[in-house]
C-alpha cells in the first residue's frame, strides 16, 4: 500500500541536497543536548574503559543466551558454523576461540571428538551467576531435571485454556470464586474428573461420574444437588489444576 | 473434451489449504460459548465491520460495512471489540497444531495455512484425505473453531478447493476431478489473477478457470506473463509454487501505522502519533537485528487522501534518538494545518542486518555506543514490565486523546478482567474462556 503510495506522490521528494545529511543533522541535535548537559562528555570519556569491559561481559552474556536458547529450541548444541551465525561471528576460528572460553566458564564443554555438549547452559538464566563467578555449583547437575510450573500445569499448551471461577459449587474440592482453572480441551473426559459442561443450555463445572450408560454431574459443596442430564450434555473440558495467587 | 481430465495422476504432490471461518469472530465464540449459533461481529472500537459470525453474514452484514448500517440489519447481533491479543493465540495454536502432521506448514496470513502433506500417506497409514479430516478434527476440538479445508496438487488449486465449500468446508480435489471443479468458477475467482486479466482474457473468450487450463502453453506464454504462466501450470496439477516452512524471520520493510479517530489536525498530537509509530518499528526492527537505510513517512487525511516522503540515512539505524530530526522533517514538509488526519505511518526499508553497520570515519562510535546501550537498557525494560514501559517524551501527546472516543473506545474483555499478577501490559499467554461456573 504505502509503495504505491509513494509511487504514485510524492515519491522521493527529498530535495538531492537534503539527501544523504540527515544523520548529521539529528547528530546536531545532540550537540545540542550536550550542552545542555556539559557533564555528558566528560563522564563518558572518563569511563571509557569501565564501558568497554562491561560491554565485552554483556556480549558474552548474550551469546550464552542466544546459544542456550538454541539448545533449548532444537533439544541439541549448535555446530560452530551455526554458533558464528548466531554471534555474528565469521571465522570458525572466532567460534573456536569463544567456545575455549565458555568451555573454561563451565558453561559448555567438549567431547573427544569435540561435539559441543551443554552443562551449566542446560537448565536456566541464573547460571549467568555462575559463568560471571567462574566455578558452576556442584547443585547444576541435579538442577538438570527440574520442571517449570508451566509444564506441570499445562500438559498440552495448544489446547489448554484459563477460566475464572465465580461460583461456589466446587469449594470442597479446593476451587474457590476468583480462582482461575486451567482447563484442556483435547483431554477425552474421564470418570472423576472435573469438567466444565454445559447441561441442558447451563454451563457448570462439576465431578464427572459415569456409571454404565448412566452420567452425573456432582458438585463438591452440599448446597449443590448432582445433576443429571435431561436432553443435552456437552463437555467444553477438562480441569486439570487450579491456580491462586495471593 | 469438456468431461476429458486435465491429468490423470493422482497424487503429485499433496497441498493442503486451510482457511478459518470468520476467524475472529469464531474465537470470540469460542471463547465465549453462550454467542455460539448467535451472530457476532467484531471491530467494535474501529466503527467497522472487522469480522462477522456466519449467524451474521447470512444477515446481510458484510466485512467493513459500518456498525450503524449493521446493527440495522441485524439488530440482534453482539458487537464486540476487536482482542487481537486472543486472535494472535488461537492463530499460533493453529499452526502448531498443523505442525504436529506435517513440518511444512507456510503461515499465510493470521488465519490461512498451506500445508504440503506429500509422501505423509505412509507414516499416517492413510489417504490424504484422512489425514487433512485428523487435521481439521483436532483443530476444530482443541480449539473451538471452525476451519475449511482443501487438499489438491498445487497451491493453486487447494485454495479453490478451500473455498469451495464454506464454512466447515472439506473437500479433496484429485488431479482427475480437476477439470470437474474448474468448470463452473470463473476465471477471475483464481487466486492471484485480477481483473484486468479476467478482462484480458475475456477478449478471447476464455471465461472460466477450465477454459484457460486448457488453453495450450503457446497462447498463454505469448499473451501473458511469468506469473499468470505459473498460475496456468498450478490449475494443470503441477505445483510450481512451494509451501514455504519457515516463520518470518526477515524483513525487506517494517511498517508501522495507527488511525485514531477522531482525527486530528493538532500538529503536536499528528506528530506523537508518528513518534510512536517510528518507535514500534525501530522496537521490530531492533528485534529481528536489523537497521533501516531509509525512512518513509506518511500521513493519511480525512479524505483518505495520501501524502507521503521518503528520505535517506546516512548510516543505517533503529534508534529512534537518531532518526527523530529525519522525521520532523519529513513531518514538516508534509503537515498541512488545514488538513484534518485519521492516520499516520512510518515504514522503515532498506533494512540490513545490525551486526555489519559500517560507521563513517568521522563518528563518535563512543556516542554511537552509549546510543546502542540506551537501547539495549530500553529493551530489557520492555521486555520485563511490558511495551513502551519506557517511550521517548515526544509519543506522550498520545496520550491526550483515547485512540478512539467515545461508546468505542472500549477494552476488549482480556484487557479487563486480570489475574492476579497481570497487568494491563503483561497477560498470561492462554486465551480465556469466559463461561460463568
Amino acid at each position: 500500500m504505502v509503495v504505491s503510495l509513494l509511487d504514485s506522490r510524492e515519491s522521493k521528494k527529498v530535495p538531492a541536497g537534503r539527501r544523504g545529511c540527515l544523520y548529521e543533522k539529528g547528530l546536531k541535535g545532540l550537540d545540542r543536548a550536550q550542552e545542555n548537559f556539559p557533564l555528558d562528555s566528560k563522564r563518558s570519556f572518563t569511563y571509557t574503559g569501565v564501558m568497554k569491559k562491561t560491554t565485552r561481559e554483556d556480549r558474552l552474556h548474550s551469546r550464552v543466551r542466544v546459544i542456550a536458547g538454541f539448545f533449548r529450541q532444537n533439544g541439541r548444541m549448535p555446530s560452530f558454523s551455526e554458533i558464528g551465525e548466531m554471534c555474528g561471528l565469521r571465522s570458525k576460528n572466532a567460534v573456536y576461540k569463544l567456545v575455549k572460553q565458555l568451555e573454561g566458564l563451565g558453561v559448555l564443554k567438549r567431547d573427544k571428538k569435540g561435539r559441543l555438549i551443554p552443562k551449566s547452559l542446560a537448565y536456566s538464566l541464573r547460571m549467568l551467576g555462575a559463568v560471571e563467578a567462574g566455578f558452576p555449583s556442584p547443585a547444576e547437575e541435579e538442577l538438570a531435571d527440574t520442571l517449570s510450573l508451566d509444564r506441570l500445569l499445562i500438559k498440552n499448551p495448544d489446547a489448554t485454556f484459563l477460566l475464572k471461577v465465580s461460583g461456589d459449587s466446587m469449594s470442597g474440592a479446593g476451587i474457590l470464586p476468583g480462582d482461575m482453572v486451567v482447563v484442556d480441551k483435547g483431554q477425552q473426559p474421564k470418570n472423576g474428573d472435573i469438567v466444565i459442561a454445559e447441561v441442558d443450555g447451563q454451563w457448570t463445572m462439576k465431578y464427572l461420574r459415569k456409571r454404565g450408560e448412566k452420567v452425573l454431574l456432582i458438585s463438591a459443596n452440599p448446597r449443590y444437588q448432582p445433576i443429571k442430564p435431561k436432553t443435552e450434555l456437552k463437555i467444553a473440558g477438562v480441569v486439570t489444576a487450579v491456580v491462586r495467587k495471593y | 473434451m469438456e468431461a476429458q481430465p486435465l491429468t490423470i495422476r493422482s497424487w503429485p504432490r499433496a497441498i493442503l489449504h486451510l482457511d478459518a471461518d470468520a476467524f475472529f469472530a469464531s474465537c470470540e465464540q469460542a471463547i465465549h460459548p453462550e454467542l455460539k449459533g448467535k451472530p457476532v461481529i467484531t471491530g467494535k472500537e474501529r466503527g467497522i465491520v472487522a469480522a462477522a459470525s456466519y449467524e451474521a453474514k447470512a444477515l446481510g452484514v458484510t466485512r467493513g460495512t459500518r456498525l450503524s448500517e449493521a446493527k440495522r440489519a441485524c439488530p440482534e447481533a453482539v458487537i464486540l471489540p476487536s482482542d487481537y491479543e486472543t486472535y494472535s493465540l488461537f492463530s499460533v495454536r493453529m499452526f502448531d497444531i498443523l505442525r504436529r502432521f506435517s513440518p511444512d506448514v507456510e503461515e499465510y496470513s493470521i488465519d490461512e495455512a498451506f500445508v504440503d502433506l506429500t509422501g505423509l500417506r505412509r507414516s499416517f497409514h492413510g489417504p490424504y484425505g484422512m489425514i487433512a479430516r485428523q487435521m481439521q478434527e483436532t483443530i476444530e476440538q482443541e480449539l473451538g473453531i471452525t476451519v475449511s479445508v482443501g487438499v489438491s496438487l498445487s497451491k493453486v488449486l487447494a485454495k479453490i478447493a478451500s473455498k469451495h465449500n464454506k464454512p466447515h468446508g472439506f473437500t479433496l480435489i484429485p488431479g482427475r476431478e480437476i477439470h470437474r471443479y474448474l468448470r463452473e468458477l470463473p476465471l477471475g475467482k483464481v487466486w492471484g489473477i485480477g481483473p484486468n486479466t479476467t478482462e484480458f482474457m475475456r477478449k478471447f473468450g476464455i471465461k472460466t478457470a477450465l477454459a484457460f487450463a486448457r488453453k495450450e502453453e503457446d497462447f498463454i506464454t505469448k499473451h501473458l506473463s511469468k506469473p499468470y504462466q505459473e498460475i496456468w501450470h498450478e490449475l494443470n496439477g503441477r505445483s510450481i509454487y512451494p509451501v514455504v516452512p519457515e516463520s518470518k524471520s526477515s524483513y525487506q520493510s517494517i511498517s508501522k501505522a495507527k488511525t485514531f479517530t477522531p482525527a486530528s489536525n493538532d500538529a503536536v498530537f499528528v506528530f506523537a502519533q508518528l513518534s510512536k509509530n517510528l518507535e514500534a518499528a525501530c522496537i521490530k526492527a531492533r528485534r529481528y537485528k536489523l537497521a533501516a537505510t531509509r525512512l518513509i513517512v506518511f500521513l493519511r487525511t480525512q479524505d483518505f487522501s495520501d501524502r507521503g516522503v521518503e528520505l535517506r540515512l546516512s548510516r543505517p539505524t533503529a534508534y529512534p534518538a537518531e532518526l527523530f530530526g529525519a522525521l520532523k522533517q519529513g513531518f514538516h514538509e508534509l503537515f498541512d494545518p488545514e488538513a484534518l488526519y485519521r492516520q499516520t505511518g512510518v515504514v522503515l526499508a532498506g533494512l540490513v542486518p545490525s551486526s555489519v553497520i559500517q560507521y563513517t570515519l568521522f563518528e563518535d562510535t563512543a556516542r554511537i555506543e552509549k546510543m546502542a546501550r540506551i537501547y539495549d537498557a530500553v529493551d530489557f525494560l520492555s521486555e520485563r514490565f511490558g511495551k513502551y514501559a519506557v517511550h521517548h517524551g515526544s509519543s506522550l501527546p498520545t496520550k491526550l486523546q483515547a485512540r478512539h472516543e467515545g461508546e468505542r473506545g472500549d477494552t476488549p474483555q482480556r484487557g479487563s478482567e486480570l489475574f492476579k499478577g497481570e497487568n494491563r501490559r503483561q497477560r498470561l499467554g492462554l486465551p480465556m474462556l469466559h463461561i460463568k461456573v
